[in-house]
């Protein structure tokens, strides 16, 4: 990736979260991957001290974000991100098990930019992870606005 | 209420009304008696009153004949001799009358034949003195007429026309009294019997009004017990609908929470997988240089399978049994959870009746089958069917998945025959599909409706799904599912859906 965007992966799952770190890995993404497997401690981090989201300012994100978190709501992290104004900008790439229609169109009508539903099958969801990883290179990601 | 005190009411309003009809008749009885009674006994008495009349016109008659026999006495004039002629003509037929009219009476007979003899006598006498006036005696005639006034005869006529009028007087006041007391009695049973019509009257009203005022409780309690049947209806259908969306919620929950931990046993197996490739390339190439083989094949791709010898192979072969198990299995559970997932997710959709041209659908999933059909040599014929009102794609799953399956489970080397029927009774459209397959057991007919359950032989993929997502589906639809089959002997499902299916029906249903 040209500019350092830092990925922000929200997975309360370890395994999971393992998993994607390996395969966006392999597919050659060296950028920085913070995990978090909580929400409230993502929304820490995202709004920063004073809930704003100013402290990343100018930063590139990209988010990772698993909707069934147990002490949040993805969506509501979703809507939440979408809505500050520093961090609307940032892509967010939901990763679920849920592949409900109703669902995946509420993250999309929230501003969600990519949802992919998390496949069982290894083979598959390694390949997906691996894609992902191939899109992440490819994709510009903006800084948060100023 | 029950049925015991309505009989008895009934029999007791039938009582009554036969009580109050035979007292009617009585009563009519009992008066024409008495009114012929009383008739009789006024007869009796107008009997006693003409018997006394004839007894003083008797005595007029003697007395008149007396009477003018004295004055042709005195004055010798023919006209009182007519008179007394008259007279004395009445006499006799006048006793003999009297006789007639006595003869009820033994005793007034016995009177009346006694009286007789004096009054000829008497006529005799007068007959003499005239005799005597017409000879010009008339001092002879006087004397024997004074001779004879105070004689037996006269005396005789008195004694017995006064025991007469006695008798008869006796008998009147008698038969009066008699008459009297018929009267009496008649009134006194006309008005027992008006009283006690009255009172019958009393008490049947008093009944009508009891059981109608029955009646109307029995509606009030009805009234109140339909809309307390509504209202627990009411309460237990939305009791249940809730407990169905929450089983449909804890299903899809379950199965989503069950899919996360699966990712990572897969995600780690194929990781472990990955290990165990280069675990064992590195196995042979220590074995290799323990060994001092020339290592040529040390240049060999990553992907070639380590070349193992021994114990060394055996192990791997052992670890790639282990995983290729845990894989299958995963693989396994994941149908499994997608299945369930799929079930709750068809249990939430809306149902949407139209009206379907149900030999275009049929057509439409044959021609989706036609390449398995070829594959098994086997025809499905399709008879007229009834069109009906239903949800489309319901019944697009319902058909297809059994006629999947009967083109799935035919008899290996037979060709199949699949048949499509149907026909319509009281407002339920039944469709029939019948094959020429294996069978199935009749032990196994309900399991096979039953979720994750097959029977027969295990030789066709499948996760025993189809069936009881049809059957669900036929019962949402209002309709009922049943299989008629014995083994080797083909089956016939059979599904009976309204013909006219709104979203109504299924709620009052559900």
């Amino acid at each position: 990736m040209s500019n350092p965007v830092t990925i922000i992966m929200i997975e309360d799952d370890e395994g999971h979260a393992r998993l994607i770190e390996r395969n966006i890995r392999r597919s050659g993404v060296n950028n920085e991957i913070i995990p978090f497997t909580s929400g409230t401690a993502a929304l820490k981090y995202l709004f920063g001290k004073d809930g704003t989201g100013l402290v990343h300012k100018g930063n590139a994100l990209l988010i990772l974000l698993d909707l069934n978190l147990p002490d949040a709501s993805g969506i509501d992290i979703l809507k939440q991100v979408k809505d500050n104004k520093y961090l609307k900008a940032t892509p967010v790439v939901v990763l679920t098990t849920t592949d409900d229609s109703h669902e995946i169109k509420r993250c999309y009508d929230l501003g969600c930019n990519v949802y992919i539903t998390k496949p069982v099958n290894y083979e598959s969801f390694a390949n997906a992870i691996r894609q992902l990883g191939l899109f992440f290179s490819v994709i510009q990601v903006p800084p948060a606005a100023t | 209420m029950n049925t015991k005190a309505q009989r008895r009411r009934a029999l007791g309003q039938i009582l009554l009304l036969a009580a109050g009809f035979s007292v009617l008749v009585a009563i009519s009885a009992l008066s024409v008696i008495l009114v012929h009674e009383a008739r009789k006994d006024s007869g009796k008495v107008v009997h006693t009153v003409e018997v006394e009349n004839q007894l003083s016109t008797l005595l007029l008659q003697i007395r008149r004949a007396e009477s003018s026999a004295r004055g042709y006495l005195l004055t010798s004039e023919p006209r009182f001799l007519t008179e007394h002629e008259s007279a004395t003509a009445t006499i006799l037929p006048d006793i003999d009358k009297l006789t007639r009219l006595t003869s009820d009476n033994p005793v007034q007979t016995e009177n009346a034949r006694q009286l007789r003899p004096p009054v000829e006598a008497r006529l005799a006498e007068f007959a003499r003195a005239i005799a005597f006036v017409k000879r010009n005696d008339l001092a002879g005639g006087i004397a024997m007429l004074r001779e004879a006034g105070a004689g037996d005869s006269v005396q005789k006529i008195g004694e017995l026309s006064n025991a007469m009028r006695a008798e008869e007087d006796r008998l009147f006041a008698l038969r009066t009294a008699t008459a009297d007391r018929t009267q009496q009695l008649a009134s006194a049973v006309t008005v027992a019997g008006s009283g006690l019509v009255i009172a019958l009257l009393g008490i049947a009203i008093l009944q009508v009004r009891r059981s109608s005022r029955a009646r109307d409780d029995a509606e009030t309690q009805l009234r109140d017990n339909n809309i307390n049947l509504e209202t627990t209806i009411d309460e237990r259908t939305a009791d249940l609908r809730e407990a169905n969306d929450e089983i449909q919620r804890f299903a899809y929950i379950v199965s989503h929470d069950l899919r996360s931990p699966l990712v990572n046993i897969m995600g780690f197996t194929s990781e472990l997988e990955e290990l165990r490739g280069d675990i064992f390339k590195r196995i042979a190439t220590l074995a290799r240089v323990q060994s001092a083989t020339p290592a040529t094949a040390d240049n060999a791709t990553d992907s070639a399978e380590p070349v193992l010898e021994g114990p060394d192979k055996q192990l791997s072969e052992d670890f790639t049994e282990a995983l290729g198990f845990i894989k299958s299995s995963i693989a396994k559970m994941d149908r499994l959870i997608s299945a369930i997932l799929n079930l709750t997710r068809e249990g939430r959709r809306e149902f949407e009746p139209v009206r379907i041209e149900t030999r275009e659908l049929i057509e439409g999933i044959v021609a989706t089958v036609a390449h398995q059909a070829a594959e098994a040599e086997a025809q499905i014929r399709i008879e007229p069917l009834p069109n009906i009102v239903s949800d489309r794609l319901a019944l697009e799953q319902i058909f297809s998945n059994l006629i999947e399956n009967a083109l799935k489970y035919l008899k290996t080397g037979v060709p199949g025959d699949i048949q499509v029927r149907g026909r319509t009774k009281l407002g339920f459209a039944i469709f029939e599909i019948t094959d020429n397959g294996r069978g199935i057991d009749p032990k196994d007919h309900q399991r096979i409706f039953e979720l994750f359950r097959r029977a027969g032989t295990q030789d066709k993929p499948g996760q025993g799904i189809g069936l009881a997502h049809v059957r669900a589906l036929v019962r949402r639809l209002g309709g009922t599912l049943s299989v008629a089959s014995e083994l080797h002997n083909g089956s016939t499902f059979t599904i009976t859906l309204p013909i006219n299916w709104t979203i109504r029906n299924r709620n009052t249903q559900s």
